[in-house]
């Protein structure tokens, strides 16, 4: 039970202030970047007109999600964000599901990641925005429907960030935790294989999907 | 003897497990109520899939159940766990939470009646979607579980990390709190995603053909309208972690106390309005799918707009934190 909130660290101090990193984090997404890496590269090695094996997987993935991202944005829009988003859903998919593996940890369990990912899309969401209404008019909505209301709309903003990565850091580490806590009360017999696949499988999957789609919908919202 | 620690563990453990599953036992059983209903309407309009209904009740019924299961499980833990570092802190933490899960578990399970029940009626409905239907009520419903899950995860914290170190008088009220702000502001998010999971089941049931698109707004809708149980975690993670100096004055822990009780009241409501958002953006999306990009937008803005009271409510909870 003492593995209950527990990170392995290292802590390096400079000029006076400690710099941490967390390192089972920064390790499991390495391992989850290399090995998108290895599917990419398998996806495309015998590439044809009539897919077959892998390609079929790697097509499926890219297809439905710039189909997704078409119908939020525009066309011309989609071209330009779907790389992203479904670069995006296939990291948090793997992420979420290298838990299932014993020793391995979701990057996802450690707030970092899933904060990172949130801020990255806020500042991409406002971005788009920005470039698509001009800055006086982005402005402009803050002070709607009178100025007094800015300090509240931008505090509204921010809490985005916050409720998006919640969200996904919360779930994932709720079901680790949950799935840790009931293993060690039933001696690991029988239960955890369907809690692992409850939490990991089924509940990674909507979370990965639902903070991509957020994503698409906060940059739809800032450009319409 | 009220000065013996171990008397005050077991009276919060005992009185914690209780609260637990004395509150997780409202929920459920609403929920499953309100499936049993919508079933025998059903029935009563098509006799002869009585068979096919029955079954989609009791599955219904089992996931609706599984918030008051979360609540017996703490509760349990709470009954017969052996305290190893035993405190004044650990009695406060114990009890903050049992609070924590039976306040959180009755959302999710009246929320999670809503899809069960309107699977039952699409089922009369559209008697050949039985599979689409079924995989849609048990994504709803399991995405509506999540507020009772963060209130589980909570109550899990409370009870097996070691708080004894910290200075008791402050932090008590901290532990208290924490389990209440997650507890609290489960209600209405468990209760308003299951709005929207029973809408996009009646949907799904109305024009089968619409169903992905059904499903990815109510998995939007139903996530923003956990904004509120998230904003209630938030507060609990930072109520269970920050350290507090310590301090004699009532007012310290007070003002920790009342943190707790600001976001977790404060989430109820935004998150039952969200919900009804949703609910209606489904519902129409349903019908009118060639307008789901406009119907969609506007129930974020809309939402976003009711959650700006969960927002205020969070603010004056870091507020009282931090600042007073």
């Amino acid at each position: 039970m003492e593995d209950l909130g527990r990170i392995y660290q290292l802590i390096i101090p400079v000029m006076g202030h400690n710099i941490t990193l967390n390192l089972d984090v920064i390790l499991m997404t390495w391992i989850v970047i290399a090995l998108l890496l290895v599917f990419g590269y398998l996806t495309v090695r015998n590439r044809g007109v009539r897919p077959h094996g892998l390609q079929i997987l790697g097509e499926m993935f890219v297809s439905q999600l710039y189909a997704l991202t078409e119908d939020a944005l525009d066309k011309e829009m989609a071209k330009k964000y779907a790389p992203l988003i479904t670069a995006l859903f296939m990291f948090l998919l793997l992420c979420n599901w290298i838990g299932m593996i014993p020793h391995m940890h979701e990057p996802t369990k450690d707030l970092n990641t899933p904060l990172s990912l949130g801020i990255m899309g806020f500042f991409i969401a406002h971005y788009a925005g920005i470039k698509s209404k001009g800055i006086k008019q982005y402005l402009k909505e803050y002070c709607e429907p009178i100025f007094l209301m800015a300090p509240l709309n931008v505090i509204g903003e921010l809490s985005k960030i916050i409720s998006i990565s919640f969200r996904l850091f919360g779930n994932i580490m709720g079901g680790a935790i949950i799935v840790l806590v009931v293993s060690y009360l039933v001696y690991s017999i029988i239960l955890p294989p369907f809690l692992i696949a409850f939490f990991s499988i089924f509940i990674g999957a909507i979370q990965a999907f639902v903070f991509t789609m957020l994503t698409v919908v906060y940059i739809s919202v800032q450009v319409k | 003897m009220l000065n013996d620690i171990q008397t005050w563990i077991n009276v919060a453990a005992y009185t914690g497990g209780g609260m637990a599953m004395g509150l997780g036992a409202i929920g459920a059983a609403i929920g499953e109520g309100y499936t049993a209903a919508q079933a025998n309407a059903a029935v009563s309009r098509n006799t002869e899939l009585s068979g096919d209904i029955l079954k989609s009740m009791l599955v219904g019924q089992a996931i609706a159940e599984s918030a008051s299961i979360f609540a017996l499980v703490i509760a349990i833990l709470l009954l017969f766990l052996s305290v190893s570092n035993p405190s004044l802190l650990t009695a406060a933490a114990l009890f903050g939470g049992g609070l924590c899960m039976g306040f959180g578990a009755i959302g999710s399970g009246v929320g999670s009646g809503f899809p069960a029940g309107q699977a039952c009626k699409g089922l009369v409905r559209q008697p050949q979607v039985a599979g689409k239907l079924t995989t849609n009520m048990l994504i709803g419903s399991a995405v509506c579980q999540t507020p009772a899950i963060f209130s589980m995860v909570v109550a899990l914290m409370l009870i097996f990390i070691d708080f004894s170190g910290a200075p008791l008088l402050p932090t008590w009220a901290a532990l208290i709190g924490a389990g209440l702000s997650t507890g609290l502001a489960a209600i209405g998010s468990g209760f308003g995603g299951g709005l929207a999971a029973g809408a996009s089941c009646e949907g799904v049931a109305r024009q089968p053909e619409t169903v992905g698109n059904v499903t990815t707004i109510m998995l939007i809708g139903q996530a923003v309208s956990q904004t509120a149980s998230i904003f209630g975690l938030l507060i609990s993670f930072v109520l269970m972690f920050k350290s507090y100096p310590e301090s004699a004055a009532l007012t310290a822990s007070m003002c920790l106390l009342a943190a707790g009780i600001s976001s977790g009241f404060g989430g109820i409501g935004p998150g039952i309005g969200n919900g009804m958002a949703a609910e209606g953006a489904v519902r129409w999306v349903a019908r009118d799918v060639e307008n789901a990009g406009g119907l969609m937008r506007t129930m974020l803005v809309g939402q976003a707009v009711s959650q700006s009271t969960a927002i205020y409510a969070m603010v004056v909870s870091l507020c009282l934190i931090f600042v007073v």
